[in-house]
């Protein structure tokens, strides 16, 4: 609909009278959205500046910078000097939660408070398209961040050297980390350019990501309960109550000695009891626990095999291993159906006693093996089982596009709607 | 749209609104606004507060849609073509905002580059606005040392980096001291000769009276179109004047039967130009009534504002 512009007029020559640098600024045309490599660099560079520290700033850098070496020089000289990845673990899940904490402070107050403070709208009147700016304000924002998270690096580096992860495997993770924090962070931007007051964007931001850490975990649990599968079974026990006092004294004395044959089994009466068998179907509601971005994070981390770390020249399988264990566990689900379950009839077990089918001590040294077995089995099927930080993943992606699109979209003018109770500016 | 394409020469009629109407929820911001702005003149947008002035100003520029009626702005259409109306409009907000850990200059390179300007020479072009506003000292100096009226003025060199055909100003002279005042009057005027069409927002009408070359009114969302300039027009035409002896005025006057209102201690007459205005105290001289204030009874805007006074509640 619009034509090709033509219409843009050189400047007048006496327009340099009175300011003598004359400006061409290119003409434009349409009302264009798209980020431009030239607008989003140059908003990230206005950001940057504007958010620049201060000398006090710089000096408190310094010193935070300066704590945490010292800390990691105390911690080189005291600690055993084994493979252990428990400590980098902690480290990297400390970087996440600050970076999960700063970027939205940070980008939360970005659009509405530069709205109020009336430097937003002389932005907008310039050639800078609505997706410069979203970007540009969502690059500075994160450079700020990592720029924070850079503080802990001598923390992240000493204890990678002792974790037994390769390079690939911490770059990885620390990428995912920046992910996160570049979702949350875009998360916050939307919301400050929904919300009229700082406040409530902030507040809504941290809701956010208060939602995604510990409120998918609270869905989880409350959603297991939903997949919990419930049928009655009846065991039977010997109803001691009922016994003639010689009936349970030969019982007592079989137990004793082991020698069942001399009881009758007409003796023992027998009780049932009935109670609820469930089974929690975790594998169906598992995708909700995997959404939350630390355990993405978690499922990012290398395969630690219980069995052979030692010969893979890794540490011991440490918190990451284990969750990731316990992920497993809920992904793949209870591992006995609900109709497998073995009732236990202690009178039945009497009877075959009595007739003198006592169990070698062989034959439970095997059974136990077995069970043994089985449950080792179990254990190494779950810390091998593939990684699935696929829907966090996706998660981050679509947080970080969708919040985009919703700041885009705010930022473009001329507005149809404000923001209720602001004014433009 | 096509019009314009013919014609690379500056365009005439910069800023052309007609039936313009734009409501917040149930508060009508702006219910019918037409107004026209000639390129190279200064046009007075004046009206009470909350009338709807910063409202049109903001559709005018661009940052608002809207809800009916049509504006063109240099020849582009808002709605169709907004981003090359906002490219010739050089707006200055009435709200001051400045990024206060940057210096004067670094604001304005920074905003030239917006405007995809060099960077050297957004550079040249700040160096030479901060002069011509007066800021060149704090060049190097953070904006948030600046006093409002400073502040105020790196706005308006804000407003001129990308040096438009249009500037909207709103409220300029808020907070200004009496000789930036005067300076912001040169300046404007200034403007205007360079061809600039400038729409101009103020509640200090003895101010604007000096400055502009037409004044559009606005009360309740609507712009008063030839009412207001009829009696924009008739306040030119009432003189006050002054005797050292009021009796001896009004009787010369009753008795060569000249109408006129008494005004407190001296009386109005009204001319039709300057030079029955000159004629008449020739002859006030030759009766001998000594007249020692002769003028322009006030400021004429201030006069029809005050006469539009529909609007108090």
């Amino acid at each position: 609909m619009t034509t090709p512009t033509t219409t843009h007029t050189p400047p007048p020559p006496e327009a340099s009278a009175s300011a003598p640098t004359a400006v061409t600024p290119p003409p434009q045309s349409g009302n264009p959205w798209r980020p431009t490599f030239h607008g989003v660099s140059l908003m990230t560079r206005i950001e940057l500046r504007r958010r620049r520290p201060t000398t006090k700033g710089y000096v408190f850098y310094g010193i935070l910078f300066g704590l945490v070496i010292a800390i990691c020089v105390a911690a080189a000289v005291f600690a055993p000097a084994q493979l252990s990845s428990t400590n980098f673990e902690i480290v990297l899940i400390m970087v996440l939660g600050v970076g999960m904490l700063i970027a939205p402070s940070l980008s939360a107050t970005s659009i509405n408070g530069d709205s109020s403070e009336g430097v937003l709208a002389p932005l907008q009147m310039s050639h800078l398209t609505a997706g410069d700016i979203a970007v540009g304000k969502l690059l500075a924002s994160w450079t700020v961040s990592v720029i924070a998270l850079v503080a802990v690096s001598p923390f992240l580096i000493y204890t990678f050297v002792s974790s037994g992860w390769t390079v690939l495997e911490m770059l990885t993770t620390v990428g995912a980390i920046l992910l996160v924090v570049m979702a949350f962070t875009a998360v916050g931007l939307a919301w400050s350019s929904i919300a009229a007051r700082a406040v409530a964007s902030v507040a809504l931001a941290h809701l956010t990501t208060g939602f995604f850490l510990i409120g998918t975990l609270i869905v989880f649990g409350v959603a297991g309960l939903l997949v919990t599968e419930e049928s009655s079974q009846r065991d039977h026990y010997i109803d001691w109550n009922a016994l003639s006092p010689e009936a349970e004294s030969a019982l007592d004395n079989a137990y004793m000695t082991g020698d069942y044959t001399n009881l009758n089994i007409d003796d023992y009466s027998c009780l049932e009891s009935e109670w609820a068998y469930t089974v929690t179907h975790t594998e169906r509601v598992s995708w909700i626990v995997l959404m939350n971005p630390a355990v993405m994070i978690i499922e990012t981390a290398p395969i630690v095999d219980p069995e052979t770390w030692e010969e893979d020249g890794r540490a011991a399988p440490g918190a990451f291993a284990m969750l990731h264990s316990a992920l497993s566990e809920a992904r793949m689900g209870p591992d006995n159906d609900i109709n497998q379950y073995q009732a236990y009839d202690e009178c039945a077990e009497l009877a075959t006693m009595i007739d003198n089918n006592v169990a070698s001590d062989e034959d439970l040294e095997a059974q136990w093996e077995a069970q043994n077995s089985a449950w080792e089995q179990r254990q190494q099927e779950l810390a091998n089982l593939e990684r699935a930080p696929w829907i966090g993943l996706g998660v981050s992606g679509a947080l970080l596009v969708g919040s985009m699109w919703i700041v885009i979209r705010r930022l473009r003018v001329p507005y149809k709607t404000l923001r209720t109770g602001t004014r433009v500016a | 749209m096509t019009a314009t394409a013919q014609a690379p020469a500056p365009v005439r009629e910069a800023i052309v609104a007609n039936g313009v109407a734009r409501s917040f929820g149930s508060v009508r911001a702006v219910q019918d606004a037409t107004l026209t702005v000639p390129a190279g003149s200064v046009t007075a947008l004046i009206g009470p507060n909350g009338c709807g002035k910063t409202t049109l100003m903001l559709m005018l520029s661009g940052l608002l849609r809207p809800d009916t009626g049509t504006i063109t702005v240099a020849g582009h259409n808002p709605s169709t073509d907004a981003a090359a109306v906002r490219a010739a409009i050089g707006w200055m907000p009435d709200q001051l905002g400045s990024w206060d850990n940057l210096t004067c200059l670094q604001t304005l390179t920074l905003m030239g580059e917006a405007y995809r300007i060099p960077r050297a020479t957004a550079r040249e072009r700040g160096l030479d606005l901060l002069e011509r506003v007066h800021l060149i000292e704090f060049a190097n100096r953070p904006a948030r040392v600046l006093s409002r009226g400073q502040k105020q003025r790196l706005s308006l060199a804000r407003a001129l980096v990308h040096d438009p055909q249009v500037l909207l100003l709103d409220e300029p002279a808020n907070g200004l001291d009496p000789r930036s005042r005067i300076e912001l009057r040169t300046l404007v005027r200034e403007f205007a000769a360079e061809g600039r069409a400038v729409l101009v927002s103020s509640h200090v009408l003895a101010e604007l009276d000096e400055m502009v070359d037409d004044a559009i009114f606005m009360s309740q969302g609507r712009t008063l179109g030839d009412d207001a300039a009829a009696m924009v027009a008739d306040a030119k035409t009432r003189y006050l004047v002054h005797a050292l002896d009021p009796a001896a005025l009004q009787a010369a006057l009753t008795g060569a039967d000249v109408p006129f209102e008494a005004a407190g201690e001296g009386v109005i007459m009204r001319f039709v130009d300057e030079q029955r205005a000159a004629e008449a105290l020739t002859w006030l001289v030759q009766q001998g009534v000594r007249i020692h204030r002769f003028g322009p009874a006030g400021s004429a805007l201030e006069q029809t504002y005050m006469a539009m006074n529909e609007e108090r509640r």
